[in-house]
């Protein structure tokens, strides 16, 4: 089984990288200037509270005391309070990251779901009146800046039109989902256009290839040509684009959240950066690295699967 | 139509207009955007404005703040009395006052919340009630209050957040060992003495609040307060959409309006924009020693930061940045401060004066300095960009240092920073809050700017104790002359707050404190 080996292989290169990152958030976070009780207290605080507050929170610990600490705590699964919420990491996180991932993962479903139909319809009338249409608009997409996007979209949909909530987050999966309908759109716009210009690129070299003129030579339909061997082919290098992108996507989330107000991990990660909570930042960095991780090691597996030469 | 049925028509909607101004309503749920959410619930502990200005709706105090903020009115207490040598405040308590659970308030629980308050050892608010030694009970209905010292701002201190009353028995017994964990736990589901109580709170995204069924006050139409079933608080960071949910009836007020947008919202159809008198100021704080790092600084020179007070057109910053919203400042506290003084505006614009100033100063070739900017605030970087391009015409250059809330405390903190753009608000209704940070060099080194006058901090310690109104009232107005004339702030504006609510809010009221209440608000339907 030369998949399931190379699964295992990929999940073990995911360790180290996972350290890496967690001992440079660690001192990045350090690094940044100001501190959590500072922060915390504002412009008024004087001295004496400052002080008493960072010594209660083990911050007048040298740095190496601190991050023994921590990797303990890490171990143990315990990834402490916020400093600010006075709410336990694990809690903070197992509420506000599942809005993230359904906000990007609708995002990404709305982004393939556009660019996947309008990338044939643009790659096989190449040069046409709807190439140009469907290339151009997503142009327009590419450009516009996320939060002036989302603005537009909350005017024009949720304030004029009222078809949508104006923001905001649902009581249930399915009010959810209507919720987070035009902050995904908003999302995936940026996306659906990287994954197009791909994709279509993709197409129109794979069209042209020995194998497809073969395959339509044995009589095959159409649609199976396309769907088999056009579009099978045509995703490898889209796959791996598509997994990278989920790192930009909840970069994208961070603005989108704040926009739409969703209480997600991205806005929380705002301000837990802000506030110079640690433990927030921390145990957050912890999540999204291996959340980004898995999207890599998912992207790498579906690509093998497409594409057999891969783990060799 | 003749004029009888004209006037008998006007009187008519006249009437009945005056009946629905007249007519509460009761009932309703009334959807509140905020800009950000509340931290932490427990009226001694919690450290943010975002907090304080919401504890008012869950817990009581003994007094409460008049709606102008000025002024004391009965709150848990319905009399009280200072002693002739000003050591000793008595307090009756109202009859029949119950928390939301049903059980009684009782002098115990005020002698507690009082003791809590004064705690050194807990929270950052205990200065203001720094001179409570010992809180003591008499019978059901009296609490006494011993003091180490007169304190003239004692009064308006038992209308403050962090003398709000809690049940001790509740508190106590409360998930915890330390004071911090028991107070996390009460404050998860807490036990209220205010109109409202906590049902639910989903952080960072809303707060729900129902009315408390064991409220002592009453309404207009003679029923207990609230008048409204509950408030939703909803966390809409983003201003536009804040104000995108005001317009599509999603929610019934927001607050933190931008000043660009106040005029648009005056006009639109359906919302009452509300401007409301307010105890914040802006201005720049200027670091006055004479060297930074080791570089010589121009700042500590008086002349020069008078002269760049000269040289501020503050009225066009009003109009730029706060389109007009905004006030020239009489004083650096606000004209909503206790015992504020000043009936013109500081440093009028005079760019001759400036010149010649610069010129005494001996630095008529102007000289390079920087100030702070908090990054993405666009009322900052406006006003940076103003007097920068001001202050250009008496030679001074000015870097514009962009950086983050965080990074700017430091340097601010450290006193490595040279000029920074900041705001202020009064917590209580008396100028000793105010005086304290910005003017007595032992609390936080006047606004950590390294100026210090023995006078004025003399007249600051009297002022703390003197207990003869009209001698305070001179104290202040000495400080005041001290400060205005050569302290180091550079006065800015003074701005109301700007909330819009839908017309359906009646009674709101937001307090030159910041306190946002909505103990007699209702929605008419």
């Amino acid at each position: 089984m030369p998949l399931l080996g190379f699964i295992f292989r990929r999940v073990l290169q995911t360790i180290p990288t996972i350290a890496f990152i967690l001992v440079v958030t660690f001192i990045l976070v350090r690094l940044l200037p100001g501190d959590p009780a500072s922060a915390m207290l504002g412009d008024r605080a004087i001295d004496a509270d400052v002080q008493r507050i960072n010594a209660k929170l083990g911050l007048d610990r040298p740095i190496p005391v601190q991050f023994l600490y921590f990797t303990k705590a890490v171990f143990t699964g315990d990834l402490g309070n916020s400093i600010g919420l006075k709410l336990p990491v694990i809690e903070l996180i197992s509420r506000r990251l599942p809005v993230t991932l359904m906000l990007t993962g609708m995002a990404a479903l709305i982004a393939l779901l556009v660019a996947v139909p309008l990338s044939f319809v643009a790659a096989l009338n190449r040069g046409g009146a709807p190439d140009a249409i469907i290339r151009g608009t997503f142009q327009i997409g590419l450009s516009m800046p996320v939060f002036y996007v989302g603005l537009v979209l909350l005017t024009v949909f949720a304030a004029k039109l009222r078809w949508f909530p104006v923001g905001g987050y649902g009581q249930n999966f399915f009010d959810d989902l209507y919720h987070l309908f035009l902050p995904a759109t908003t999302l995936a716009l940026s996306l659906s256009a990287v994954l197009m210009r791909n994709l279509r690129a993709a197409i129109i070299g794979v069209v042209g290839a020995d194998y497809v003129d073969f395959a339509r030579a044995k009589g095959l339909r159409a649609r199976v040509i396309m769907v088999r061997h056009v579009l099978r082919n045509a995703l490898i290098s889209t796959v791996t684009l598509f997994g990278l992108s989920i790192g930009t996507l909840l970069g994208g989330a961070v603005i989108t959240e704040t926009v739409f107000a969703i209480p997600g991990a991205g806005r929380l990660m705002i301000e837990a950066i802000y506030g110079r909570d640690y433990p927030v930042i921390q145990g957050l960095t912890i999540a999204l690295a291996l959340l980004v991780s898995f999207t890599f090691l998912l992207t790498d597996i579906v690509q093998a699967w497409l594409d057999p030469r891969v783990v060799r | 139509m003749n004029t009888l049925v004209k006037a008998a028509l006007s009187a008519a909607l006249l009437v009945g207009t005056s009946y629905n101004a007249l007519a509460v309503e009761r009932g309703g749920t009334l959807k509140y955007g905020r800009y950000a959410d509340s931290l932490f619930l427990d009226p001694v502990l919690n450290d943010a404005n975002v907090d304080i200005w919401v504890l008012s709706n869950l817990y009581d105090t003994l007094i409460l703040p008049t709606d102008d903020g000025k002024g004391l009115k009965p709150g848990l207490a319905t009399e009280w009395k200072v002693s002739g040598d000003g050591l000793t405040v008595t307090l009756t308590l109202r009859d029949g006052i119950k928390f939301s659970d049903g059980s009684p308030i009782t002098p115990a629980d005020v002698q507690w919340s009082l003791k809590r308050a004064a705690d050194p050892k807990k929270g950052i608010w205990n200065f203001l009630v720094g001179s409570i030694q010992d809180v003591t009970t008499d019978g059901d209905h009296t609490v006494i209050i011993k003091l180490k010292n007169t304190d003239p701002a004692i009064l308006a201190a038992l209308t403050v957040f962090n003398t709000a009353i809690l049940p001790m028995k509740a508190f106590e017994a409360s998930e915890g060992t330390t004071d911090e964990e028991k107070a996390k736990s009460f404050s998860a589901h807490p036990i209220s003495s205010g109109p409202f109580v906590l049902q639910s709170w989903d952080h960072g995204q809303s707060m729900k609040l129902t009315r408390n069924e064991n409220y002592w006050a009453k309404g207009e139409d003679g029923k207990p307060l609230p008048y409204l079933d509950g408030i939703d608080f909803e966390v809409i960071p983003d201003d536009a959409t804040r104000i995108l949910k005001l317009q599509s009836g999603e929610i019934d007020g927001a607050e933190f309006i931008p000043y660009a947008r106040v005029d648009e919202l005056k006009q639109a159809d359906g919302i009452d924009m509300k401007l409301y008198p307010s105890t914040r100021v802006e201005y720049i704080t200027m670091n006055v020693r004479p060297k930074i790092g080791d570089k010589d600084n121009p700042l500590s020179n008086e002349k020069v930061r008078q002269a760049m007070n000269y040289a501020t057109n503050k009225e066009a910053i009003i109009q730029v940045v706060t389109h007009g919203v905004g006030s020239q400042m009489t004083s650096f506290m606000s004209s909503a401060t206790p015992l504020h003084k000043g009936d013109k505006p500081l440093y009028p614009y005079d760019l001759d004066k400036a010149k010649q100033l610069m010129k005494d100063a001996g630095f008529e070739n102007g000289f390079e300095t920087s100030l702070l900017v908090l990054a993405g605030n666009q009322d900052e970087i406006g006003i940076a960009t103003a007097v920068q391009q001001m202050w250009g015409q008496i030679g001074i250059k000015l870097d514009l240092q962009q950086v983050d809330n965080p990074s700017r405390t430091q340097q601010y903190r450290d006193g490595t920073f040279t000029m920074r753009e900041a705001a202020w608000t009064d917590d209580i209704a008396d100028p000793n809050e105010i005086a304290s940070y910005f003017v007595y060099s032992p609390t936080i080194g006047a606004l950590h700017s390294g100026w210090k006058s023995d006078e004025a901090d003399k007249l600051f310690e009297a002022s703390q104790k003197e207990i003869d109104a009209a001698k305070r009232a001179d104290q202040y107005a000495k400080m005041q002359d001290i400060y205005n004339a050569s302290g180091p702030i550079l006065p800015l504006y003074e701005t109301p707050y700007p909330v819009a609510l839908s017309k359906k809010v009646q009674g709101f009221v937001q307090i030159p404190l910041g306190n946002n209440i909505f103990g007699a608000a209702w929605l008419q339907k």
